[in-house]
C-alpha cells in the first residue's frame, strides 16, 4: 500500500512534472486520470492568477495568451514554495529576460523586475518608522557612526530602459505617453516606496542613488556622505528620514567602522 | 479548549459572508447588514492596505479567519514559517473562529495551490490530528476542519470520509466546518448518499456551515464532474441539504462563500438572508439533545 509521502510525491510529479504514471496507478477503481487534469487546471489558473496580479504590467504588454504560456512554462521551472503566493515571482523577471519568444520586448524583463519592486512594497510588514528623537538623542560624534535599516517597504531599482515610464502608461492605457517613450534615453534609477496613498515610484539623480543605496546596504551614515560626493547629502538624509524610510538604527563600533571604510573604498 | 474564552468577538450563530478584496470599500461605504464575515488568512499575510480595510471593518463586524495554505494533510510536516504567518495575522485580528481543510497542499517543498485530496488512511488520520494538535498548540485555541471537495478517490483508502472528520475531532478535540456545498459536490462525484455523510458527523463538533455555488463539467472520458468553483449562487439541492444539516444540527454559523466571478455585494447579502431565514426556522434545543 502506498504511504502518503508516495501519495503526494506521485501528485506532484502528476501536476507539476507532468509524469501521471504513478498517480494513475494509485486511483480507486473507474476513476479516470481526466481527474487529475482538474486539479493541475486548478493549479496553474491559480498560480497564473497570482502572478498576473504581481505583473499586470507585463500581462498587458505580452497579452493573455502569451502570458498564460510563459506562467505554464515558469511554474514548471519554479513552482510556489509556499501558499503566501504574494512572495511568488521573484524568479519571473530573470526568466522573462532569457524567454526567447520575448526576446524582441528588450525592457520586458526590466519593466517585470519594477512590478516585483512594486509588489515587495505593497505588501511589505507594516512597521513604525524610526522615531527621529532617538537619532537627535545621540552624542554627536555618534552621529557618523549612525547605519540606518530601511523599511521594508522601500526598494532601490536601477534599470536600463525608461521602466517606470513604461509602466505607468501601460498600466494607465496611455497611448500618447507610451508613444512618447524613448528606449534609447539611458538608464534610470528609481526609488519604490509604499506611501498612505499607494506604491510611488520616483527617478533619482546620480548622487542622490548613490547615497541612496549607500544608505540602503547598511554603510555608516558618515561612509554614505562620502560615497556621495556632490550631493547634498544633508538635505537627501533630511528628505529620507522625514519619509519614513528607515526604521531603526545600530551604532557601527569605531573600530570597525575604520576597517569598514577600508574594505568598501573600492565600491563604485 | 473552548472558544468563549479569550474570545472577543465571538462569530454569532447566523448568517455571514465571504469577504474578498472588491468589496473592502463598499462594505465600508454602506456596513451592510451582516452578522460576521470570513476572510481568506492567506490574503492578509502582507502589511498595507488590506490590514487597514480588515482593522476598520472589523471594528463593528465580527470576523473569522480561513486558512487555504497551511496543508493539515502534508506527510512532512507543518511549514513553521506558515504558521507562524497565521499566527501573526490572528494576533492582529483577533478572530471569532479559525478554520482550515482536511486536505494538503505542500511535498518536498512545493506549494501545489489547491486543496488536495488524502488518501483515507489510518497513516493519513493520524499526520491530520498530530498536526491539528500542533496548530491548536501554536494558536492556544480550538480550530475547525473543513471537509474537502474532491474529484478523485484512491485505490488504498479504507476509511470513509465522514468517519475520518469525525474521528480527527473525537481525537484532537477541533471542531468541523461543515461545507454542505462540499458534501454535495463529492457525493455526487464518488456515488455518496448525503444524508448518510451528514449522520456520520457529530453535531456537538459542528462550528460553522459553509456554501458555495458549484458547476458541472463533462469530461473527455464521458463523465461529469462537478467542480467547486465557488463562482455562482448556491443551487436548491444545496439549499435542501442545508435545511437537513440544520436539522440535525441546530442553528450553526453559516457562511457564503464566493471566489469567482465575485458578484455585487449585494447578491452575496441575498444569498446569506435567504440562509437566514432557513437559520432562524432551525430549531436549537436539536442540538442539545443530540449533543446529550
Amino acid at each position: 500500500m502506498s504511504t502518503l509521502l508516495e501519495t503526494q510525491r506521485a501528485m506532484r510529479a502528476s501536476l507539476v512534472g507532468g509524469d501521471d504514471r504513478a498517480a494513475v496507478a494509485m486511483l480507486a477503481d473507474g476513476v479516470g486520470a481526466d481527474r487529475l487534469n482538474i486539479y493541475r487546471n486548478t493549479m496553474v489558473t491559480g498560480v497564473t492568477k497570482a502572478l498576473r496580479l504581481t505583473f499586470p504590467a507585463v500581462h498587458r504588454l505580452v497579452g493573455a495568451d502569451f502570458f498564460e504560456g510563459a506562467a505554464v512554462r515558469f511554474i514548471a521551472q519554479h513552482p510556489p514554495r509556499a501558499a503566501y503566493l504574494d512572495d511568488y515571482g521573484a524568479e519571473f523577471p530573470e526568466f522573462l529576460r532569457s524567454f526567447e519568444p520575448a526576446a524582441a520586448l528588450v525592457y520586458l524583463g526590466d519593466v517585470a523586475r519594477l512590478e516585483w519592486a512594486v509588489g515587495r512594497a505593497l505588501h511589505a510588514a507594516d512597521v513604525e518608522p524610526l522615531d527621529l528623537k532617538r537619532l537627535a538623542a545621540l552624542a554627536p560624534q555618534d552621529q557618523a557612526r549612525v547605519c540606518l535599516v530601511p523599511h521594508p517597504s522601500v526598494g532601490l531599482l536601477a534599470a536600463d530602459y525608461p521602466v517606470d515610464a513604461i509602466w505607468r502608461g501601460v498600466l494607465d492605457e496611455d497611448d500618447a505617453a507610451l508613444a512618447a517613450v524613448a528606449l534609447d534615453a539611458g538608464p534610470v534609477r528609481l526609488l519604490v516606496e509604499r506611501r498612505a496613498t499607494g506604491v510611488e515610484v520616483s527617478r533619482l539623480d546620480e548622487a542622490a542613488w548613490c547615497f541612496a543605496t549607500a544608505l540602503f546596504d547598511g554603510w555608516s551614515v558618515e561612509e554614505a556622505v562620502a560615497a556621495a560626493a556632490g550631493a547634498s547629502a544633508g538635505t537627501l538624509l533630511a528628505e529620507h528620514l522625514a519619509a519614513g524610510r528607515f526604521v531603526d538604527f545600530h551604532l557601527v563600533p569605531a573600530k570597525l567602522g575604520a576597517s569598514f571604510a577600508a574594505t568598501h573604498k573600492a565600491r563604485p | 479548549m473552548s472558544e468563549a474564552a479569550n474570545n472577543p468577538c465571538p462569530i454569532p450563530a447566523k448568517a455571514g459572508i465571504g469577504l474578498r478584496f472588491q468589496h473592502h470599500q463598499v462594505v465600508l461605504d454602506v456596513r451592510p447588514d451582516v452578522a460576521w464575515m470570513e476572510v481568506h488568512t492567506e490574503n492578509y499575510m502582507g502589511g498595507g492596505t488590506p490590514l487597514r480595510y480588515l482593522d476598520a471593518i472589523r471594528r463593528d463586524c465580527p470576523i473569522s479567519l480561513h486558512g487555504v495554505g497551511l496543508s493539515l494533510g502534508s506527510a512532512e510536516g507543518l511549514d513553521p514559517a506558515h504558521l507562524e504567518r497565521i499566527r501573526k495575522v490572528a494576533e492582529r485580528v483577533e478572530p471569532g473562529l479559525m478554520s482550515e481543510h482536511i486536505a494538503w497542499s505542500v511535498v518536498d517543498g512545493t506549494y501545489l495551490a489547491d486543496l488536495l485530496p488524502l488518501p483515507m488512511t489510518e497513516e493519513s488520520l493520524a499526520v491530520v490530528c498530530h498536526h491539528v494538535d500542533q496548530v491548536q498548540t501554536y494558536m492556544k485555541r480550538r480550530i475547525l476542519v473543513e471537509n474537502p471537495s474532491t474529484y478523485l478517490r484512491f485505490r488504498h483508502s479504507t476509511i470513509p470520509e465522514w468517519e475520518f472528520i469525525a474521528a480527527v475531532a473525537a481525537r484532537s478535540g477541533c471542531g468541523i466546518l461543515c461545507d454542505v456545498n462540499n458534501i454535495y459536490v463529492s457525493a455526487c462525484n464518488h456515488g455518496w448518499d448525503t444524508s448518510a455523510y451528514l449522520a456520520g458527523l457529530p453535531p456537538a463538533a459542528i462550528g460553522e456551515i459553509h456554501l458555495a455555488g458549484h458547476s458541472v463539467r463533462p469530461l473527455p472520458d464521458g463523465s461529469t464532474v462537478r467542480i467547486d468553483d465557488h463562482g455562482s449562487r448556491v443551487i436548491a439541492e444545496v439549499w435542501s441539504l442545508y435545511r437537513e444539516a440544520l436539522a440535525r444540527f441546530g442553528p450553526v454559523p453559516t457562511l457564503i462563500e464566493w471566489d469567482n466571478d465575485v458578484p455585487p455585494l449585494d447578491v452575496l447579502l441575498g444569498e446569506a438572508d435567504h440562509a437566514a431565514t432557513l437559520l432562524a426556522a432551525a430549531e436549537p434545543e436539536v442540538r442539545s439533545v443530540d449533543a446529550a
